[in-house]
């Protein structure tokens, strides 16, 4: 398990987008003059229960990970901090959990980097999480790793570009299914490495393990944390990790650069969001109680035990994180030439 | 030696208090949920799992998977009662086992079903104990195409599923096809037949499905005839429990063979008891010197499908236990609570710790002997259910369903989405379109589609892949060899050529 999909959510991105994005940070002024009237009401924040929607089923990275946050958040803020589950329609469900609510902060949705991939892939996402929802932290961080069979061909990365390019068309790397942050991040090798090879989706990573070990796929685009048994069991061995370093768990593991893929990286997160128009001091209320949490020597501990990292960015640095990331995928999706969905 | 040695340790462990005291609890809970309708393993089980936070690892993985496998034995009771599914798998067991109930044999189906529940859980756990990693190899060899071709075997074969018009019964597995491409495209990521809905673009619910036409749909038509006789509860002896010596004759090939039909289908990751049970019963039904006796309470039509229920379920944990490759969502929850405790299943668990591995294998076993104490007793308990008034009754039961439907994805669509399908149900009663068939082709078709295209791909388009790999063969060849037997022409010679050979024979 853990079979963290990096789930897409259906994305909206209109033409209007950026003149949205302009009336956001008009909505914004707006609020933050506002705040000063609910400023009573910031302090007694919050006032009952807090649901945090998390649109993955239970047991998923994204699950345990906010279940964990969610027991330290409780204990700082003096109320329930509740994980909710709404998995389906790859974060909608879930983000139509949170447009029901009230602007209050007591709705909490789970956004991760795959909304920022959906809202290239998608013609229509059915909500805006730019402008609809207003960003409070990330949590977890996480990179990928390329994995390879331990009696195949391939000791490194360079091994299979170099036989990739030997024989065009003939090798193929099993992902899950299109849309994810693994599918677009072997998309993106892809075209980074100028090769040319198959990309099969399959249903969990368990279904590509089974792949990878009866000789059907040459290379896995997975999470090291999906993987972690895998690896235990000499089943698959990761060439190499897409993070701008290293990962801690797995020290010996170049990254893809140092692989010599220059500039390849791959980084996921997993953050909160809750509606536009919450009073900004009761975002920065949450904001701090986060950054708390992911400072945690516990916290950071069990993230790193389920192979993530623990960390906050301020609210603004979140929004600039989610728009740079959003921008980066379009580029990728544009130049793969993934047709809208 | 070796093995016995190590099945020595795994029960000396199994049968230590506190792992019986978690066993009897898991297999209670799992029987429980298992009759109720529409409440199954998986939300039992991801609801447990925090508990198991808290456990040792064994205690943890013995109560997780007593659910499992309890939630199979209860399954079939409310089939055979009150022709209402506990789970999508125990759909079949309505077939026979509710008209069994009409004739006022509730009691011999109960028994019966429970004894093969018995005898399949435990095949698959002998194959477990004795041939565990080179099974988990084999399972893990087949290719998307040997996927492709098992489904198409499974397809042709169910158009024997039902009774009446050979025409509505393949009209309905077509139904079901379409109703399986409804949500996401793994192979594209396109969502089809969505209409735009966010609700469904995942997939409609198999188990909203699956409890609107076989749960919903019955109540619906019991509320048309009004109400039916109460049975009267002094009528239901002991001794109305017990088959009779045909009974016997028919039930122990039968249990066999679903036995062995379950654990093939159970230990391939992502095929799942409904399609094995729903394949032992149509393999029934081809090889029955009388078919016209299947959907009138055929001991065969209840014994086979369950043998195959429990021995896929057991089957299941061959690839996750020896492998750590879970063939569906809840092996995949199970892992999951194993890696929590800094388990990791796989080929280095049994050198690793095997007192673990051979602990809860052997802890299957005795969970399978606590099901059979408790649910015999029990049939008299559950045939008095039927001295529940309807108007009691029904509510209760649609009340069940409802919670079971929600419970899968927190998803008040969903409940409705199984009222909807059971309006469908009822019309299709009505009109004698059989239900079976639609929910086969419901579960084959996206593994159909999914398995053909990958194949495909990996085979840059060629569709030779289908025939030049020999599992893929064997069973191209097996559904050629059924679709030729449904020529009359041609069943005449087949039966002419096996009456010619059994004569030379003597």
């Amino acid at each position: 398990m853990l079979n963290f999909k990096n789930e897409t959510t259906r994305s909206g991105v209109s033409c209007l987008r950026r003149a949205v994005l302009g009336a956001a940070a008009v909505a914004a002024l707006a609020v933050g003059t506002m705040g000063g009237t609910f400023a009573a009401a910031a302090q007694d924040y919050p006032t009952k229960p807090v649901r945090i929607i998390v649109p993955f089923g239970p047991g998923g990275l994204a699950d345990i990970s906010m279940r964990l946050a969610g027991e330290q958040l409780t204990q700082i803020l003096g109320q329930q901090f509740v994980v909710e589950n709404h998995p389906g329609a790859g974060g909608v469900a879930a983000a139509n959990q949170l447009l029901k609510s009230d602007p209050d902060g007591h709705t909490l949705v789970v956004m991760s980097n795959g909304t920022t991939i959906a809202m290239s892939l998608f013609n229509d996402l059915g909500y805006d999480p730019q402008t609809q929802f207003a960003p409070i932290s990330t949590l977890a961080w996480f990179d990928l790793g390329l994995f390879a069979s331990p009696s195949g061909d391939y000791a490194t990365i360079g091994d299979f570009i170099a036989k990739a390019k030997a024989e065009p068309g003939q090798l193929n790397i099993g992902t899950v299914n299109p849309g994810s942050t693994q599918n677009l991040a072997a998309e993106y090798f892809r075209s980074a490495t100028d090769i040319k090879v198959n990309i099969v989706a399959y249903r969990t990573s368990p279904d590509i393990l089974a792949a990878l070990i009866r000789g059907e796929i040459d290379l896995v685009v997975e999470s090291p944390t999906a993987f972690a048994a895998a690896i235990k069991n000499d089943q698959a061995k990761m060439l190499a990790v897409t993070g701008a370093v290293r990962n801690p768990s797995h020290p010996d593991v170049p990254t893809t650069s140092e692989a010599g893929v220059e500039g390849y990286e791959v980084s996921g997160w997993n953050a909160l969001y809750t509606l536009a128009g919450t009073p900004d001091d009761v975002i920065a209320k949450l904001n701090k109680a986060i950054t708390e949490v992911a400072a945690m020597p516990e916290i950071q501990a069990k993230f790193a035990e389920l192979g993530t990292t623990a960390k906050a960015l301020s609210p603004e640095e979140m929004a600039t994180q989610f728009e740079n990331d959003r921008a980066h995928w379009a580029k990728i999706i544009e130049s793969a030439g993934i047709e809208k969905r | 030696m070796d093995t016995l040695t190590n099945l020595g340790l795994g029960f000396q462990a199994a049968l230590s208090f506190e792992n019986l005291l978690f066993c009897l609890f898991g297999v209670s809970l799992g029987t429980f949920v298992g009759v109720l309708p529409g409440i199954g393993a998986l939300a039992t089980i991801s609801m447990c799992l925090p508990l198991t936070f808290y456990l040792a690892p064994m205690p943890a993985m013995i109560m997780l998977a007593g659910i499992f496998y309890g939630a199979q034995y209860g399954s079939s009771t409310a089939s055979i009662l009150l022709n209402l599914p506990g789970s999508a798998p125990a759909a079949i067991t309505c077939l026979d086992g509710y008209p069994m109930a009409q004739q006022g044999r509730a009691g011999v189906a109960l028994f019966l079903t429970t004894i093969a529940s018995f005898v399949g859980g435990s095949f698959s756990i002998i194959l477990m104990i004795g041939f565990a990693p080179i099974l988990a190899s084999f399972a893990i060899s087949f290719s998307s195409a040997d996927y492709f071709s098992i489904m198409i075997l499974a397809l042709v074969a169910a158009s024997t599923l039902s009774n009446g018009s050979f025409i509505k019964g393949i009209a309905m597995v077509g139904v079901g096809l379409l109703l399986g491409m409804v949500g996401t495209d793994i192979s594209s990521g396109v969502a089809r037949y969505t209409f735009g809905t966010v609700e469904i673009s995942d997939g409609i619910s198999l188990i909203a499905l699956a409890m609107g036409l076989f749960g919903v749909s019955e109540i619906l038509s019991n509320l048309m005839h009004g109400e039916h006789a109460v049975v009267d509860a002094r009528a239901i002896t002991f001794k109305s429990l017990i088959p009779t010596r045909q009974d016997m004759r028919e039930f122990w090939p039968a249990a066999g063979r679903g036995s062995v039909i379950g654990a093939i289908v159970g230990m391939l990751p992502g095929t799942g008891p409904t399609i094995a049970t729903f394949m032992s019963y149509s393999a029934e039904k081809r090889l029955s010197k009388n078919p016209e006796k299947f959907g009138k309470g055929a001991i065969e039509g209840i014994s086979s499908p369950e043998a195959a229920n429990n021995s896929s379920v057991q089957a299941a944990f061959i690839p996750t236990l020896t492998l750590g490759i879970p063939g569906d969502a809840i092996m995949a929850v199970m892992l999951g609570g194993m890696l929590i405790h800094g388990i990791t299943p796989g080929p280095q668990l049994i050198v690793d710790n095997p007192v673990l591995f051979w602990g809860v294998i052997a802890s299957f076993w005795l969970g399978n002997i606590f099901l059979l104490i408790l649910n015999i007793p029990l049939i008299g308990v559950w045939v008095r259910l039927l001295t529940v008034p309807y108007h009691v009754l029904y509510p209760a039961m649609l009340f069940f369903i409802c919670i079971g439907v929600y419970s899968v994805n927190n998803s008040t669509f969903d409940v409705l989405l199984t009222l909807m399908f059971g309006v469908i149900g009822f019309g299709m009663m009505r009109f004698n379109f059989p239900a079976a068939p639609l929910l086969l082709g419901f579960v084959l078709g996206p593994l159909l589609e999914e398995n053909f295209r990958r194949a495909l791909v990996l085979s840059h388009g060629d569709l030779g892949v289908f025939v030049s790999r020999p599992v893929s063969l064997v069973f191209l060849v097996l559904t050629l060899i059924i679709l030729l037997a449904s020529v009359p022409q041609i069943r005449g010679g087949l039966t002419r050529l096996i009456r010619g050979r059994d004569a030379i024979n003597e």
